[in-house]
Formats: structure tokens, C-alpha cells, sequence
């Protein structure tokens, strides 16, 4: 019991020990937070690609309807902000229905329709200038509260709340996962119509993924819009938000539950104190190296290494 | 229980049924038989779902089911087998079932789960992988186990008797009764050997070409010249 969730324990003290060393580092802690707002989308993005077969390239439309929506709903309909969180949420699941209908697509082609999805969000937050701000961005939104003598506000708060908000997300996915619905989705990957013609609704199951997806990436979007105190269009629905999850979910694993949250933590970090020393400008170029790399020497990425293999399945166990 | 009106199904230039009519009571087990490539499989995968009719009817205990998806049929009381063997990928035989008694049956109870592996000859293997695990006859049991987890009112059988040697194949014809007993249902079963379809079924439809060319007591049905005719020679192909 206590092997078999080793990774997970190890994370957890990671976790804690963190802010008491680097506690009193304002820009560590800025690193961390901004860290676990890409390991929540990566951990998002795997959940739709793991369990519901999906693969997109447009996770930035849900991180940034997620953060316009919380950021609009605490400013102009004076919702608390914890409540607008949830409404971010909410509301980028809501925005992941326009995307039920490319469900039937293959692929490719899924990938392709959620990319263009992402770019017409941009778009209209751009023009929608009257209630967003347009390109001239939007500020005047509240902070992250304080509660119970907590201010989530601060660089440690928002890091315990990231940290509370990944672990009760990694609790969903895991669940969902062994539930009998996490079982049929498994089945889908590669017996479609076998496990269709004993009654397993295929698109059913593939939107409740959908939307539990955008709800994760637009709560961890929104909560990075009052973190950050700042959304403009280009920002909020930058490709950043849909390229670095994926990346940091195939270097950890992404078909672990665990390996895409530590990926991206890892994979930011690297990406902020290591590539742009060496490079400065077009730092990520290394990350695309790494990526390669990884693929090529442990394609289940970091913590696939520590999943057992199953005989024939290629679902490693975390 | 059933029944077909007029069901056509193209491929393309290729009729696959032409006007295909029959109709089965409730508690009915019916050979359907007829050549190779006759429209067999393809029939079983119209009345399931899997192929959409061009024209025609298909009526499920009273109810027009022909723009039913897939699943939902399913959760009607239809089940079925493929010819060639579907087991679910990366589930255990039992996970297999539960998936099918979950979503076919709408319920769960592991206890049935343990009884269908026990009925079905699985239960020793109920924790191996379905699909890189079985031998091809554990495969072709775990089909109909599947089938019955969703609790089926109606069950399509096909060719799950073929590569039985014989006395094997007593054993398993002696099964499907007592299935047909104890769960009540009503089976169309896909067979090539005529003596198997006279000792199992009260009735025999004879496929040719896609069109219905005799439909009858199995003794009579085998001793109709146009179905003599259209099996000699391929009736173990
Ligand atoms: N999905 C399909 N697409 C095209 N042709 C098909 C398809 N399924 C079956 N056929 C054709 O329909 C005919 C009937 O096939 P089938 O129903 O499998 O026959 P049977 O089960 O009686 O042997 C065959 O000529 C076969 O090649
Ligand atoms: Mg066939």
C-alpha cells in the first residue's frame, strides 16, 4: 500500500517541505504557484487524453474563459470570489459544449476543431472590448481573499491553495479512473464497438471527460487570473496554456495520474531558472529538446517508469 | 419479440439484404443459416445496430428500434455475439462483464457477475486480461457471458458453435438450453450444422444472397429444394 502510493506520499512532502525552505523566496514561491497553475491544466489535459481518448491542442480556451469569467463575475456581478472560481469553472465547462459536436471526429481532426475553438475565444475576448477590456486588457478585478486568518493573496497562500486545489483534482481523476466509468473508458480506447453494442454510451462518457476537463483547466485559469491580477486576451488564451501542459504531461507521463503534475512543476521550473539562463530568448526550444529526448529514451515519461507493466495494456499503473 | 419488415442493407453496389421479413415469439430459438456471405453477420449487426437498414422496419418487442443507437438497443434487452470474437481491451474477463452489467443491465451484482463466469466455464480466468489471455473457444464464452451480463431479453448467437468438435459441441448445445431456460430468453443462433439447428431450434430461417428463401420447422426447411440447392457444397465453407 504504502509502495504503491510512494510517488504520491514523496510528492506530497515535496509539497510541504517546499515553503519551508523556500518560504521567505518571493520569487521561488511565484515559480512554484505559477508551476502548479500548469500542472493543474496538465493534469486536466491528461484526464481528457487518458481517460477519454482525446488529444487537443486547445486547453487555452478553457484557462482563459475560466479566468475572463471569474475575473468579470467578481468584478461586475460582485460574486465572492471563491464562488466566481467555481463559476470559472463552470462556465469554461459550459463553453466545452460548443465542442460535443467535434466529439464524433477522429483525432486529427478533434485536434484540429479544438485549436480553432481556442483561437475564436481569443477573438472574442479581443472584440467584446465593452465588457472585457479588449486587447487593452482588464485589471480592475479582487484579489484572492482572506480567509480564516489565511491571505491567499500572498505568494504562500495562493501556493497552499494550488496545492490543495491539485490534490483534490489528482483525488477526482483517480476516482473517476477506477469508477466503472474510468473501466469503460479504458475498453473504448481500442474496442469501441464492443463495448458500445453491450450498452456503454461512447459519447456520452467522452463529453462528461470533455467538461470535467474544461472545468479543471477553467478553475486553475481563473485562479490564476486573481493571482496574477491581470488578463489581457493574449495572455489568458496564449498557446503557452495549451503547449506547456501537454508537454509537461508527456515528460511526466501522461498516462499516469501523477506524472503530469510533477512534470510541470518540474518542467517550468527547468524551463524558468535553467533554459532562459542559457538562452534568453527562445528558451523554450530546449524544452522541445527535452520533450524529444524523453520521448526517445522513456516514452511513458518520468513516472511511467514506475508503473508495472501490464501484460498487453498499455496503462501504467501510479 | 422481434420482427423484420422489408429490411434492406447496402454496401455500396452490394445488397446485402434484400426485403428480409420474419418474425420470432417471445421464448423462440431460431437457426438461421445460409452460405457464406450470405447476409448472416450483417443482419445480426442491423438488428444490433452496428449497420444502418437503407429501408425496412425492425421491431423490438412492439417498439421500432431501427434509429436506435447502438447502446441504447443494448439497454433495451438486446444482446449479441460477433462471429469473430470482441472482448473489451485492457479489462479483466470480469471487468469485462461488470462493464456490460453496469451500463447493459443498469445495475451492479458482482454475485450474477460470479454466476455467469461459473455458468460460462470462466470463472477460472476471471482475472486474466479479455483480450491477450484467452484461448479463441474462452473467447467465443466470453462473447455470450458478455451478452447475458446486460441481462438480454433477446439474444443473437453468432457461429459460437463453429470449430466444436463434436462431442463438445453436445456439451454446449445442452449449455445454450439450459441459458435459454434459466434466463428466460428468446435466441437467434447463426450455425452451419443442419443437425445441430434440427436438435436445437423450433424453427429454421434460410438466408441466400441477402433474401429470405425458406422459413419453417427445421425438417421441412432442410429438405426444401432451393435450400439444398444453396448449401450443397458450401455448407462448410
Ligand atoms: N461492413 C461491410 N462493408 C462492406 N461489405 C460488407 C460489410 N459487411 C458485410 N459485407 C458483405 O456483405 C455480404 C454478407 O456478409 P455477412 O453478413 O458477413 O455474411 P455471413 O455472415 O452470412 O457469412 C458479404 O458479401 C460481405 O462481404
Ligand atoms: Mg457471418
Amino acid at each position: 500500500m504504502v509502495v504503491k502510493n510512494l510517488p504520491g506520499i514523496l510528492l506530497a512532502l515535496a509539497a510541504c517541505l517546499i515553503p519551508l525552505v523556500y518560504g521567505g523566496n518571493g520569487y521561488i514561491m511565484g515559480l512554484m504557484v505559477s508551476g502548479l497553475i500548469v500542472a493543474g491544466v496538465a493534469l486536466a489535459w491528461a484526464l481528457l487524453g487518458n481517460l477519454g481518448g482525446m488529444v487537443s491542442f486547445g486547453h487555452a480556451a478553457f484557462f482563459g474563459v475560466g479566468a475572463y469569467a471569474s475575473a468579470l463575475l467578481s468584478a461586475k456581478a460582485g460574486l465572492p470570489v471563491p464562488l466566481s472560481l467555481l463559476a470559472g469553472g463552470a462556465v469554461a465547462a459550459l463553453s466545452s459544449l460548443a465542442m460535443l459536436p467535434a466529439l464524433r471526429l477522429s483525432g486529427p481532426y478533434f485536434a484540429l476543431a479544438i485549436l480553432a475553438y481556442a483561437h475564436i475565444f481569443k477573438i472574442l475576448a479581443t472584440e467584446l472590448s465593452w465588457l472585457t477590456g479588449g486587447s487593452a486588457g482588464f485589471a480592475r478585478f479582487p484579489v484572492l481573499p482572506t480567509i480564516a486568518g489565511i491571505d491567499f493573496s500572498s505568494r504562500i497562500g495562493s501556493y497552499w491553495l494550488l496545492v490543495v486545489m491539485v490534490g483534490l483534482c489528482l483525488l477526482a481523476y483517480r476516482a473517476v479512473k477506477a469508477s466503472h466509468v474510468g473501466t469503460a473508458l479504458r475498453a473504448m480506447a481500442e474496442s469501441e464497438d464492443a463495448t458500445r453494442v453491450v450498452g456503454v454510451n461512447a459519447t456520452l462518457l467522452k463529453a462528461w471527460m470533455l467538461l470535467l476537463s474544461a472545468f479543471i483547466t477553467g478553475l486553475f485559469g481563473a485562479m490564476n487570473a486573481h493571482i496574477i491580477n491581470f488578463l489581457e486576451p493574449d495572455y489568458a488564451f496564449s498557446g503557452t496554456w495549451s503547449v506547456l501542459p501537454i508537454i509537461a504531461a508527456i515528460f511526466g507521463g501522461y498516462r499516469t495520474i501523477l506524472g503530469p503534475v510533477a512534470g510541470a512543476v518540474a518542467i517550468y521550473l527547468f524551463d524558468q531558472l535553467v533554459a532562459k539562463a542559457i538562452l534568453p530568448v527562445g528558451h523554450q526550444i530546449i524544452l522541445g529538446v527535452l520533450l524529444a529526448g524523453m520521448i526517445l529514451i522513456a516514452p511513458n515519461g518520468l513516472f511511467g517508469l514506475f508503473g508495472k507493466k501490464k501484460t498487453g495494456a498499455a496503462h501504467a499503473a501510479a | 419479440m422481434l420482427r423484420l419488415e422489408d429490411v434492406t442493407v447496402r454496401f455500396g453496389g452490394l445488397v446485402a439484404l434484400k426485403d428480409v421479413s420474419f418474425a420470432m415469439g417471445a421464448g423462440e430459438i431460431l437457426g438461421l443459416v445460409g452460405p457464406n456471405g450470405a447476409g448472416k453477420t450483417t443482419l445480426f449487426n442491423t438488428i444490433s445496430g452496428l449497420v444502418r437498414p437503407r429501408s425496412g422496419n425492425i421491431l423490438f418487442e412492439e417498439r421500432e428500434i431501427g434509429g436506435m443507437a447502438l447502446h441504447a438497443r443494448a439497454r433495451l434487452g438486446l444482446g449479441r455475439t460477433f462471429q469473430i470474437p470482441q472482448p473489451m481491451h485492457h479489462l479483466t474477463v470480469r471487468e469485462n462483464l461488470t462493464v456490460a452489467q453496469v451500463f447493459g443491465a443498469g445495475k451492479s451484482d458482482p454475485a450474477r457477475i460470479d454466476e455467469i463466469l461459473q455458468v460460462m466455464e470462466l470463472a477460472e480466468h476471471a482475472e486474466r486480461d479479455a483480450a491477450t489471455e484467452l484461448a479463441l473457444q474462452e473467447l467465443k464464452r466470453l462473447e455470450i457471458a458478455k451478452a447475458l451480463a446486460t441481462n438480454p431479453r433477446l439474444l443473437l448467437l453468432d457461429e459460437v458453435l463453429a470449430g466444436l468438435e463434436s462431442q463438445a459441441k453436445r456439451r454446449f448445445i445442452a449449455k445454450l438450453r439450459e441459458l435459454h431456460q434459466r434466463y428466460g430468453l428468446t435466441i437467434v443462433i447463426v450455425e452451419h450444422d443442419i443437425e445441430t439447428i434440427s436438435t436445437l431450434c423450433s424453427r429454421a430461417v434460410v438466408l441466400n444472397f441477402g433474401q429470405v428463401i425458406a422459413d419453417g420447422a427445421p425438417d421441412d426447411v432442410f429438405r426444401n429444394p432451393a435450400v439444398v440447392e444453396s448449401y450443397t457444397g458450401t455448407a462448410d465453407a
